[in-house]
């Protein structure tokens, strides 16, 4: 059964079947949230809130654009407007860092070569520095960077989401690019002289 | 290979979409210069954490949390859309009553303060005045 057989039952009233657009499209848009909020718990909070948005303006889905374009519209305004606006302010998110500890957020690790701490230390300095890159990127950069990135969607598809052109995606994708090369080149730099002093 | 040309590839390097010739180019020029291999390094990590964070999957029990909030959602919306009518309708009829009651009351009031109707005799009732016919006067000389 395709999108628009799905839709045309759960406007009829067979509501049921929308589970069958959330199993479909449920990693996909966890995903996409996992590039804003790089935290499983928040992203799928954010997953939750995106098919809850999508189910109650079903009605107004014209079919003009494919339902997965469509709701990555939806899930890129749901995740921009939660990283304007976070969940838990920032300092209560730093003080439940202290009583919980780092090692709370398992996936932090990146499954990098070697296993010894200084080396685990390291990759997670370097993982911390890149997800706040991306994260100090402006919205539209962002947007572009992480639906390129974490998605692996062409330029096309991306402009269509966007609401732009393919120009704009490839602009957007440069100048990110640009930014997070000129954030990024200080901080390793910078971490091993630290290193070295201590 | 020029380092602008070098880094226009590194998207097409770590894709493993450069034919092998380009693939060389760009490894030699990488060995050469220092700027060029720091942003290869740093992009590696990058893709390395990147690539880490779409490994992480979703709990397998999303769907089912995701329809159990919209059923709660629904049924929810449908107790208070209920309770709604069942204060709105009585709280309508009793205002449209009141309303009712109130214009009786003004229009009354209207006809009853009309200055014709308080202050003007009839014709028929000064013809009836036997005094305005025969004076007192009169009726005391005779």
């Amino acid at each position: 059964m395709n999108d628009a057989e799905i839709i045309k039952q759960i406007l009829g009233g067979n509501k049921d079947s929308f589970r069958f657009l959330v199993e479909r499209y449920q990693e996909m848009i966890f995903r996409t949230c996992m590039g804003f909020v790089h935290n499983r718990e928040d992203a799928e909070d954010l997953t939750q809130e995106v098919f809850i948005n999508a189910y109650r303006s079903l009605s107004g889905f014209k079919g003009e654009a494919s339902f997965a374009t469509w709701i990555y519209r939806i899930a890129v305004n749901a995740s921009l407007n939660r990283v304007r606006k976070p969940a838990v302010p920032y300092v209560l998110q730093r003080i439940g860092h202290l009583f919980l500890g780092e090692n709370e957020r398992e996936w932090d690790l990146p499954d990098f070569d070697a296993d010894d701490p200084e080396s685990q230390i390291i990759r997670q300095e370097h993982a911390d520095w890149i997800r706040n890159a991306l994260d100090s990127l402006p919205g539209k950069q962002r947007t572009a960077i992480v639906l390129s990135r974490y998605e692996d969607l062409p330029q096309k598809r991306i402009a269509e989401i966007m609401g732009t052109t393919e120009g704009a995606v490839e602009s957007l994708l440069q100048r990110a690019k640009a930014n997070l090369r000129k954030k990024l080149s200080s901080y390793p730099k910078k971490n091993k002289n630290q290193r070295r002093k201590k | 290979m020029n380092c602008q040309l070098c880094q226009e590839k590194s998207d097409a390097y770590f894709g493993g979409m450069l034919p092998p010739d380009m693939r060389i180019q760009v490894e030699d020029h990488l060995v050469k210069c220092s700027g060029c291999a720091e942003i290869y390094r740093i992009e590696a990590v990058a893709m390395k954490v990147i690539g880490e964070e779409k490994k992480i999957l979703p709990n397998p029990f999303l769907a089912t949390r995701i329809m159990t909030r919209i059923e709660s959602a629904e049924a929810a919306e449908a107790l208070t859309t209920t309770s709604l009518k069942g204060i709105v309708r009585p709280a309508l009829m009793t205002l449209s009553l009141a309303a009712a009651i109130f214009l009786g009351v003004v229009l009354g009031n209207i006809y009853n303060d009309s200055p014709e109707s308080v202050h003007t005799i009839p014709v028929e009732l000064s013809l009836m005045d036997d005094a305005a016919i025969e004076s007192i006067d009169a009726l005391s000389t005779e």
